[in-house]
């Protein structure tokens, strides 16, 4: 099918001309880098851009880095990039998992984590494994760089905290200090490639605190505080899990739609924060399923 | 890769050779023909045809509304386009077209019916000029009251698809019923209904619904079209039906002085038909548009959403079952009342809703029935053709009915199906009487692999663990007098051409011709070349549909093989003064019974003769025909109650098994194994026929466990896109499955053989709906079976 919209296509080679661009084109400017979205949503006129820049010749924005327990993420990283990576597997085995469950390996070997959060579509899978490890995003613009944490970052269905003359640079997150194990839990129709029609992450720490965020049950992913305070300084167990059970539904605003009904995605809410917390638990004393199986709900 | 999880385990009655059968080339897996040429990417499809510059592009305006009078349409601005070469409207074409009903039209004239209707079309020298001028094609509408739903088309005052239904011609066993929304009523009434009711010992009534659905094959629609300046038509499509085609194109646009010699199809290599490629859907469009351009090749090439919403979907239905059963098991009655919605045109769907109406007893003997399959037309996409005609959705209800009544009764399932089931003999809902067949071997080796009546249990607490066994059966449905037809030709080197219509859409028909035509030769399948059709050159075919051609196509190559042999042994008996009896083929050569050391080759006499004693030649090259048409069928019955008629020339029967584990808190479902028997009556090719039945149980779990097309309130399709409309990948694969082949011969197939194509898929939704209610007790009466039913019903329950 081919795209009948027009546009300007623009490759900057460094960083100054890229910004240069968005500055000048604000809105009208649409960065291109694994274009998993930007190119459908071209081919379906749903995206009018008059300026389509690519970025993927900026060598800052490539790659990942593991340095004093911070991990960054270029922009460029792809979620194949993730998923190859021994390091990602040992110390972010969490954000391994989540990154298994995004689409199909051919969506995976182009589609970039930067790219995941400012689509910002509230099913992002790696929204509330990014939500869980308080990550932060980088964004620059000719106005030069800020930090905005990622709590901050999702301001409604499809919408960032993204300036119009800003482009991500990298996601920065630390390696949690304590001992923690994680788990993520995805409601898909099927086996393959899906958008979540729920989505739960949760860290469990060797203190018994926990960290736990949803995505698509929300207007936006989103962290779970008041389930965290009742389960902080717990040991999980059977009444713990009831009252956590209970808790999360006060915290989720699942809609109807085609994919799913709010009546099941409130009661999968409720089944997948039991599963998560058991596994991240049965996790955290070496037991508990391998990390990237039986997380499909 | 989880297709390492797919186990396929050789049973015994799939073993290649049986003994004693005397077959060298029938009943072998040999290699696919076409294997090689598709690996390495020799094969081509339509749309990897080349036509050079010259080639134009068309792009569709299509219909926003459900039902709406064309006001007005102003095609100026995109006319002014560069690059446009040609807007053509519903002005340029009147023509109504259809196969079993003509009800369809080349483009909207007045009315649109269905959301995604051709109202015009651009032909420019670019696709994203002739999309982009598309989008500049101003229509006025003034919109209509619709109908979208199958039920409410039959009250009084529902708006009407078709107030001129009166006028429109159609087959002669189609019973529209003029100033209603009913395209066709197909009534079977046989035995006494009161009385089977009154013997019951227990009856159960209720509704099933099944919604519609897409093909989804690989390869969407693609049609080029060039009207060349000597007058004639030729047309490549990717199709199920190249004469059916070459037929409708002609009949529809023989206004502009074309007739069937001027009409040429060619039909490559398909990817994925499933019966979305049977008959003329948007092929049309391409021919008449190439009619339009006149010297110029016009190509139309479906993009996805188009081919969910405008070929042919599978009919939805509702359906109500009241059936009666005595304590001992027996079907005392069946009253089955199927509203089908066929959508805004019915000039195939009509016939899926006859074919399951004459059926709608499913593999069962029931004396007294009552059937009424009513085609109702409503403002949703044409329904039509989609592998199972009809009978995947009343076997969902019926065979959920059956487990449900013996349940109630405490009665085993299987062994309620085992003394319902039918026999040889017995008389069919038309009165006809039903062929040989293997359906309780087909049962009790089903039983045996899933270790019916053991309950398994989970490791996990949370699962559990369901059986379930049911039956199935189909009949092609086709014109009585569908025929087949093949051309035989020997070359030089002793090897042959096979000329056939019938279409490889996969299945592997092209091997199996050569395997019928091998055994008969006694030519190895390397020998042989079978390709795709081309109607100037091939000979006539009716359609790929059906799963018929094995047996209507098989048989006129058989019939051509034996010609060919004839006229050897006849050439052999003239000059070599040998008796024709005594005379047979082995090894590529005529062998004598009589004469030990006598072995001509083929290769020695095949085009140039045979030389005789005189130092003439005699004979010359060697060709056979052979043509088959089921001279026993016939479509007449009384309207009133269905008897009379042959409209089904036979059945295939046979019963699957699951073992379905079940997540009572997600309703996530796994299948453990799945087994399935059919009996093909002789398997041509095992490898093949068991490569329908993994396919068909994929293509049918699919359709219980995901698939399901949405509309909203104005008729336009929520889903026409596969992020949400979901058919499996690897890694849904069933843990295991296992084909089973079970051979009863069909008398008039050739060597014994039936179809098998379609049945493969139609036991799947019950299958799963009845192992659900196994594990958990929870029964879901509407198709998709997604896991989202089940655990809301799981919930319900435990309120």
């Amino acid at each position: 099918m081919p795209i009948t919209t027009e546009f300007e296509y623009v490759k900057p080679r460094d960083m100054d001309e890229a910004l240069h661009v968005f500055s000048l084109y604000r809105e009208k400017a649409r960065a291109l880098a694994g274009g998993t979205d930007l190119v459908v949503h071209l081919k379906e006129n749903l995206a009018r851009p008059e300026v389509v820049v690519d970025i993927k010749a900026l060598q800052e924005l490539a790659g990942f880095t593991l340095k004093g327990g911070i991990l960054r993420l270029g922009a460029l990283v792809t979620f194949s990039d993730l998923i190859d990576s021994p390091v990602i597997k040992a110390k972010f085995p969490l954000l391994w998992e989540a990154s298994l469950t995004v689409a199909s390996t051919g969506v995976r070997n182009r589609a970039t984590v930067a790219g995941n959060i400012c689509s910002a579509v509230p099913s992002a899978d790696s929204a509330p494994v990014l939500a869980v490890y308080d990550a932060e995003v980088l964004a620059r613009s000719i106005r030069g760089e800020r930090r905005v944490p990622i709590a901050d970052w999702f301001t409604g269905p499809k919408k960032t905290a993204l300036q119009p003359d800003e482009i991500v640079t990298a996601v920065e997150m630390r390696l949690p200090a304590k001992k923690h194990a994680g788990c993520y839990m995805k409601l898909s129709r099927y086996e393959g490639e899906d958008l979540a029609q729920g989505g739960i992450a949760v860290l469990a720490f060797s203190d018994n605190t926990y960290r736990v965020a949803a995505c698509a049950l929300g207007p936006k992913p989103a962290r779970c505080p008041r389930t965290e305070a009742l389960l902080a300084g717990n040991k999980l167990g059977e009444k713990l899990l009831a009252r956590a059970r209970e808790t999360i539904l006060q915290e989720v605003s699942p809609i109807s739609d085609i994919r799913s009904s709010k009546e099941y995605r409130l009661h999968m809410t409720q089944v997948m924060l039991g599963r998560a917390l058991e596994k991240a638990v049965a996790r955290l004393f070496g037991k508990g399923p391998k990390y990237g199986t039986e997380n499909i709900a | 890769m989880d297709l390492q999880k797919l186990i396929t385990k050789p049973k015994k009655s799939a073993k290649p050779q049986q003994a004693g059968d005397g077959l060298e080339v029938v009943g072998r897996s040999f290699s696919r023909v076409d294997g090689w040429e598709k690996i390495k990417g020799a094969a081509k499809y339509t749309d990897d045809l080349e036509f050079g510059p010259a080639l134009l592009y068309a792009a569709l305006v299509e219909s926003p509304h459900a039902h709406a009078r064309i006001k007005a349409i102003d095609t100026s601005s995109a006319e002014k386009v560069h690059g446009v070469v040609k807007v053509v409207t519903g002005r340029n074409f009147t023509q109504k077209f259809g196969l079993y009903m003509n009800d369809r039209y080349v483009f909207a004239t007045d009315i649109v019916r269905f959301v995604g209707e051709q109202v015009a079309a651009v032909v420019a020298t670019d696709p994203k000029i002739a999309l982009r001028a598309a989008a500049l094609v101003k229509v006025q509408y003034e919109e209509l009251p619709a109908v979208m739903d199958a039920v409410k088309a039959l009250e009084k005052d529902s708006p009407l698809v078709h107030p001129n239904l009166k006028d429109y011609t159609h087959v002669p066993w189609f019973f529209p019923k003029p100033g209603t929304n009913i395209a066709h009523w197909r009534k079977i009434r046989k035995g006494d209904l009161a009385k089977g009711f009154k013997d019951a010992d227990l009856v159960l009534e209720d509704t099933y619904t099944v919604p519609r659905y897409a093909h989804c094959a690989i390869e969407p629609h693609s049609a080029i079209g060039l009207y060349d300046a000597s007058g004639r038509l030729t047309m490549w499509t990717s199709s199920q039906s190249p004469f059916t085609q070459r037929h409708v194109f002609a009949e529809t646009l023989k206004a502009f002085g074309l007739g069937h010699k001027d009409v040429r199809v060619i039909s490559t290599y398909i990817g994925g038909g499933f019966g979305g490629k049977a008959g003329v859907t948007m092929e049309i469009i391409a021919a008449a548009l190439a009619i339009a351009v006149p010297g110029r090749p016009v190509k139309l090439l479906w993009n996805r959403a188009q081919e969910f919403y405008n070929t042919y979907q599978r009919l939805g239905v509702t359906a109500k079952i009241k059936m009666g059963v005595t304590k001992a098991g027996k079907i005392t009655a069946l009253d089955f009342k199927l509203h089908w919605d066929a959508g805004a045109y019915v000039e195939y769907g009509a016939n899926v809703v006859n074919a399951a109406g004459l059926s709608a007893s499913g593999p069962y003997r029931v004396d007294n029935i009552s059937v009424d399959s009513m085609c109702t037309y409503t403002n949703l996409p044409p329904c039509g053709a989609y592998r199972g005609f009809g009978y995947s959705e009343f076997l969902f209800g019926l065979e959920s009915h059956i487990t449900r009544m013996a349940v109630q009764l405490g009665l085993d399932p299987v062994e309620f199906r085992k003394k319902n089931a039918i026999s040889e003999g017995d008389t069919l809902p038309y009165g006809a009487h039903m062929n040989p067949n293997g359906i309780r071997q087909a049962i009790e080796k089903v039983e045996k692999e899933i270790a019916w009546g053991v309950r398994q249990k989970s490791k996990d607490p949370t699962k559990a663990i369901g059986k379930a066994l049911v039956c199935f059966w189909k009949s092609p449905a086709m014109p009585p007098n569908a025929s087949s037809s093949a051309f035989l030709k020997f070359n030089e080197d002793g090897s042959i051409n096979i000329l056939v219509s019938g279409m490889e859409i996969g299945q592997g028909l092209l091997t199996v011709m050569a395997q019928i035509a091998g055994e008969v030769l006694a030519l190895p399948v390397s020998k042989i070349r079978v390709e795709t059709p081309d109607t100037d050159r091939n000979p006539y075919e009716w359609q790929t549909v059906g799963s018929h051609v094995t047996w209507g196509c098989g048989n006129a190559v058989k019939r051509a093989a034996l010609e060919a042999r004839e006229r050897i042994f006849d050439l052999v008996q003239r000059v070599h003064c040998l008796d024709k009896s005594t005379l047979y083929l082995q090894d590529e050569c005529v062998k004598c019974r009589t004469k030990p050391d006598f072995a001509l080759p083929f290769r020695d006499f095949v085009i140039n003769g045979i030389q005789a004693e005189d130092h003439t030649f005699k004979g010359g090259p060697i060709m056979g025909s052979g043509v088959f048409m089921p001279e026993f069928a016939s479509a007449i019955g009384d309207p009133e109650t269905g008897q009379g008629g042959h409209p089904n020339v036979h059945y295939t029967t046979g019963s699957a098994g699951i073992v379905l584990e079940v997540d009572r808190e997600s309703g996530k479902m796994k299948i453990l194994k799945v087994a399935l028997a059919v009996d093909c009556g002789k398997a041509i090719n095992p490898d093949l026929v068991k490569g329908q039945i993994v396919g068909g149980l994929m293509q049918g779990f699919a359709t219980v466990l995901y698939e399901d097309m949405r509309y909203d309130g104005k008729g336009r399709l929520l889903n026409p896109n596969f992020s949400d409309y979901k058919i499996p990948t690897a890694m849904d694969m069933p843990g295991e499955v296992v084909p089973i082949i079970i051979e009863v011969p069909q008398p008039d197939g050739p060597f014994g053989a039936r179809g098998v194509g379609e049945h493969t898929m139609i036991p799947c939704a019950p299958l799963i709906a009845n192992a659900v209610a196994d594990a958990l007790g929870v029964r879901v009466k509407s198709m998709p079976v997604t896991k989202e039913k089940v655990a809301l019903a799981v919930k319900a329950a435990a309120r």
